[in-house]
């Protein structure tokens, strides 16, 4: 606060004004926080508005219960921007990110498939289930690292308008043309099935092992309400060779302090610069006169002022929640009405007095200090998404486990263990919708399910935090609970998300900008839309 | 010695395949046309599968025919009667709230009134969206798809004049049409109504002919693709031909014909010669060899060039797009003569609710339900129907007591989890067909007095459709436009030289449309033309 006094010395009589800012930041979730980041780096006056006592949104550490850390929502860090990091400096805000050595899967009939750090580890891996498929792993692998080197630059550059003639417009679409025709004709042609097929049509062309098929086509499912078999799904593949921890290409990582450290660090970052930032200041509405943003109302009923206000909550919330329909043109509202927003997925987070003994890989070993995915075929996969096609949740879902005291003992007390469950499929719109029995049966198809596998689980659950889709709704504030801001779906990507015309951070709202998940790259702890959105505030606004 | 007889032979006389000739012999070509089975028309035949009934036995509606090809062809001259059916769609469905739809939006704004307020007030809107979308995938399907990578003048100009068509459609429609095209017809629907009868019968021209659900992306542009042929404008329409569709391909028969093509149908092609990597005739089951300077296949890709082609001409890196391309069968078809014509719950007497299709498709979860069962290689316990009894309208078709059903029901996926389609399958897929249909037309079980059934296995048997897939190789976002039969290969043209594709693998893909035979002519005629050209310089250089 005093920083921000400070700087508001030098910046004019009309900042003297108690609560006036140059830009005000609703939503202290990674991408609000780098947002501001980069608006207080520019010399900007900023406050960030955080309805919860805590900073991070979906990108949080709670200790719920005395020595048990959680990250409660999000949980594994692979897609942070480069740049950010290195922009913002989070290493020295505290940034370590710890890598996930191992994904390994259980297989139904007993035994398991694992993918190991070490190259020749995994090969010899793959081999024992299928000599083809070890040779196919490595081309593939090669594939989609060349694929993701080129879709990379999309996810940094602000989509431009298919509908304007402006020539910033058409200079955009001939870059991206001569990007693509730049890849070269078989490249081109891969990238392109791997936009429109199902990630097991794409797989079944390289693969013949099930479980490696399944696994593989997990990760297209995460956060969507789509099978392995709907079309859409394989472009995600691409992600897992897109991360990057230390230059290190497709490492997945985990942050030292749990997920809301990455929060953390950018928010310190972010106040180094000179941001402020308030927690349990929820915005209850944004401020409009004559066709103009002027400030935003918290519950408390303090009124916060500002020429730029930047919204990193979800579109549903930020178009349809915080204003009032006059103040936007009604096709646009209807476009937003008519945003695909069904979230998919619940997570589970259980504090454990002894380590989950696999019945297929018994003992502590290294499987435990990477990802555990039941996963154990493609047709799994696909009945636990059918449950949830007509409105009940899986009773034998897909999970993606990690044990993050494995990685950071400092994640729970000496000799216990936190372990994070991400779960599907659990559909915002249950029948006869969600209540709190439901949620304690769809955390017991969990457990059910995953004592299968490791038989001694349940006798080892100290504490149990169940989340569902209406849970992280109404605690986090992701509109039906949809981790990604709105589903990634071909018809939602790139210049339409949120909407065509409306892909470029702004809104028809003179003055209100979008930093979140909604906007283009879409989901994911990649800091992304925070950054790109700061930068067209300070090249729209010169101050 | 083999010497070359005719400059084009055309392998297969399906509808593509006669449309392909015929453009080819208007200008000038010697064309063969060579048919395995002893009647022309592929899969749009007109059959006597029981005296006195005829039966499409396989595309029973061709509201996907191009107009300019009727016109272009004289095809009325040639005797085709086009019968354009209303109400065009019936639906019944078990509380019997019935849907019926019209050619005349207003009729069809009538008819909705009565199921929900709201979806009468959508219903013009929407028309008038999946028009402007239909129309624009019209104009895509004449074009040969460019080549992304490497474009030249020509593809550079018809990307641009598809760009400002996109654009023509006006800001906000030009958005809506981007968005919904990569859509699942569900995600659509929902959108704009709310009465599942509706919702289940518009999605189920998104999914005819699919292995995918109304809840797949894409299912919109297989709506739209089925929306954008002659009839284009009326939603669902039911178009059929007077004596059958074979009287379709019998009048493109003869129109190629009188240009001059000669047609050898009961005679199957064994493979195609080739000598130094290009195509220069065909070798005939009995032996015969047949020389010409062109090869032109209308046989699926799959087919060609995995049976009528020796691999040994082709890289293996295209060997293996093809054995990639996705067919996945999911259509039977069966055949029956009622005694009667089936009497819906709740619809009075007299009405005209028979005279076109009569859709099983009581709502969008019915439709997914029934996919579900396909995904894990089961026929789906209670099918989508599409009923055609074109002798209500059409009494030429059932010339003996009683009535000629054709039924096309989905789904019946060509890959079983176990075992193969026998004739104890067959038949328990007939006995499905039969019981699903009473359940919502009772007379049915008691009035049935023959049965024909194809599963995909005998359709692709019979007519020589890979996996039994209607559209020579499924019709997804991924198999279109410039990725269809294959990436690469998306011309009509192949790695042969000589040997071209005209049959529904390549763009814009199945249906009785014609225009994959259209458009495979005119590049045949562009390479024509160029040799020429590079003939002449040669000369000229020569005499120099």
């Amino acid at each position: 606060m005093v920083d921000g006094l400070a700087r508001n010395r030098d910046k004019g009589p009309l900042t003297m004004v108690a609560n006036q800012y140059d830009a005000i930041v609703i939503g202290g979730g990674h991408n609000g926080l780098v947002n501001a980041a980069y608006l207080a780096r520019a010399g900007k006056n900023v406050v960030v508005l955080e309805k919860r006592h805590v900073l991070g949104g979906a990108a949080v550490t709670e200790e719920i219960f005395p020595g048990f850390k959680y990250s409660v929502c999000s949980y594994v860090v692979s897609l942070l921007r480069p740049e950010i990091i290195r922009e913002l400096n989070l290493p020295r805000h505290g940034l370590e990110i710890l890598p996930l050595e191992s994904t390994m899967t259980p297989l139904l009939e007993g035994g398991y498939l694992a993918r190991w750090a070490d190259h020749d580890q995994t090969r010899r891996e793959l081999y024992r289930h299928s000599p083809k498929d070890a040779d196919a792993y490595d081309d593939f692998s090669k594939l989609m690292y060349q694929l993701a080197v080129a879709v990379k630059p999309i996810l940094s550059m602000v989509p431009p308008n298919p509908t304007s003639f402006h020539p910033r417009d058409l200079l955009g679409f001939a870059k991206l043309a001569k990007h693509f025709r730049g890849l070269g004709a078989e490249q081109f042609h891969e990238l392109y099935k791997l936009m429109t097929m199902s990630a097991a049509d794409y797989l079944d062309e390289w693969f013949e092992t099930e479980a490696l098929k399944a696994t593989m086509s997990a990760s297209g499912i995460i956060g969507t309400f789509l099978g392995p078999r709907s079309p859409g799904t394989a472009y995600v593949l691409l992600h897992h060779y897109m991360g990057e921890i230390d230059g290190a290409m497709r490492a997945w990582g985990f942050a030292r302090g749990g997920t809301g450290a990455v929060s953390e660090s950018i928010a310190s970052a972010a106040r180094s610069f000179g941001a402020e930032i308030r927690t349990e200041a929820g915005v209850t509405q944004v401020i409009v006169k004559n066709g103009k943003v002027t400030g935003v109302a918290l519950e408390n009923g303090d009124e916060v002022h500002a020429p730029i206000v930047v919204s990193a909550l979800d579109p549903k919330r930020t178009f349809l929640g915080l204003l009032e329909e006059k103040h936007l043109p009604s096709d646009f509202v209807q476009t937003i009405q008519r945003f695909k927003i069904r979230g998919s997925s619940g997570k589970v987070n259980l504090s454990l007095s002894e380590l989950p003994d696999f019945t297929c890989l018994p003992g502590v070993g290294p499987h435990l200090r990477g990802a555990i995915s039941i996963s154990p075929t493609v047709e799994y996969l696909e009945r636990a998404y059918d449950e949830a096609k007509y409105g009940a949740f899986s009773r034998r879902p897909y999970m993606d486990i990690i044990i993050p005291s494995m990685i950071d003992p400092g994640m729970a007390p000496p000799g216990k263990h936190v372990m994070s469950i991400f779960v599907q499929y659990a559909p915002s719109d249950l029948n006869g919708g969600w209540d709190d029995s439901k949620r304690e049966a769809f955390g017991d198809a969990v457990i059910d399910t995953l004592a299968r596998f490791a038989p001694n689980l349940p006798g080892a659950i100290l504490h149990r935090q169940v989340l569902t889709p209406w849970d992280i709704d109404r605690v986090m504030g992701l509109t039906q609970g949809n981790i990604f801001h709105g589903e990634l779906t071909l018809h939602q990507l790139f210049c339409m998300r949120p909407a065509v015309g409306w892909a470029d951070f702004t809104t028809p709202l003179a003055g209100y900008y979008q930093c979140g998940s909604g906007t283009h790259p879409g989901g994911g702890i990649t800091g992304a839309s925070g950054r790109m959105a700061a930068l067209k505030v300070l090249k729209d606004r010169s101050w | 010695m083999v010497t070359n007889k005719y400059d084009a032979i055309v392998i297969g006389a399906g509808h593509n395949g006669l449309v392909a000739a015929t453009y080819m012999a208007k200008s000038g070509l010697k064309v063969l046309v060579v048919e395995r089975r002893e009647i022309v028309g592929g899969a749009a035949v007109t059959e006597q599968i029981f005296p006195g009934f005829d039966f499409d036995t396989g595309a029973h509606r061709v509201g996907s025919l191009h107009p300019n090809l009727a016109n272009d062809l004289a095809l009325k001259r040639h005797g085709v009667k086009i019968v354009e059916a209303d109400p065009t769609v019936f639906s019944p469905s078990l509380d019997e709230r019935h849907l019926l739809l019209w050619r005349d939006s207003r009729q069809s704004v009538e008819e909705l009134r009565k199921l929900s307020k709201a979806d009468a007030e959508a219903w013009v809107p929407f028309q008038r969206l999946i028009l402007k979308a239909a129309r624009l995938l019209q104009a895509v399907g004449l074009v040969t798809p460019p080549d992304v990578t490497a474009s030249d003048a020509r593809d550079l100009w018809t990307m641009l004049k598809l760009g400002a068509r996109l654009r023509g459609l006006g800001k906000r429609d030009m958005v809506e049409v981007m968005r919904i095209i990569p859509m699942s017809v569900s995600e659509l629907l929902d959108d704009w109504f709310e009465s599942d009868v509706l919702k289940g019968t518009l999605a189920a021209s998104g999914i005819t002919g699919m292995f995918q659900g109304p809840m797949a992306s894409g299912t919109v542009h297989t709506f739209l693709y089925h929306h954008a042929g002659y009839d284009a404008g009326v939603i669902r329409p039911t178009t059929r031909v007077q004596g059958g569709v074979g009287t379709l391909t019998e009048a493109l028969a003869s129109a190629a014909k009188e240009h001059g093509v000669l047609i050898r149908s009961g005679r199957a092609v064994e493979r195609v010669m080739v000598k130094e990597g290009r195509a220069v005739g065909v070798v005939l089951e009995n032996g015969e060899e047949i020389g010409a300077r062109r090869v032109v296949s209308n046989a699926d890709p799959r087919r060609t060039f995995m049976s009528l082609v020796d691999t040994v001409h082709l890289s293996p890196e295209f060997v293996r797009k093809v054995r990639n391309m996705r067919f996945k069968g999911v259509c039977a078809k069966v055949h029956l003569v009622l005694g009667e014509l089936p009497k819906f719950n709740g619809v009075p007497e007299g009405s005209l609710h028979l005279n076109g299709i009569v859709s099983i498709s009581p709502s969008l979860e019915y439709l997914e339900r029934a996919y579900d069962d396909a995904k894990y290689g089961e026929p789906s316990q209670r099918p989508y129907l599409e009923i055609s009894i074109p002798s209500v309208t059409d009494p030429s078709m059932s010339r003996a007591v009683g009535h000629a059903v054709s039924i096309l029901a989905q789904y019946a996926p060509y890959q079983l989890k176990e075992g193969t389609w026998d004739s104890d399958r067959r038949d328990a897929l007939g006995d499905t067909v039969v019981q699903t249909l009473a359940e919502y037309a009772p007379n049915v079980r008691s009035t049935v007095l023959q049965r024909h059934v194809m599963t995909p296995f005998d359709i692709e048997e019979t007519y020589g459709l890979t996996e039994g897939n209607i559209y020579h190789g499924e019709v997804t976002l991924d198999q279109l436009f410039f990725m269809r039969p294959v990436p690469g290969y998306a011309r009509y043209r192949t790695p042969i030289e000589g040997l071209y594709l005209c049959g529904a693998g390549t763009h814009p893909g199945g249906g009785v449309t014609g225009v994959p035979g259209y458009n495979a002519a005119r590049e045949i005629m562009r390479d024509e033309r160029d040799q020429k050209l590079a003939k002449r310089s040669v000369t000229s250089v020569k005499q120099k």
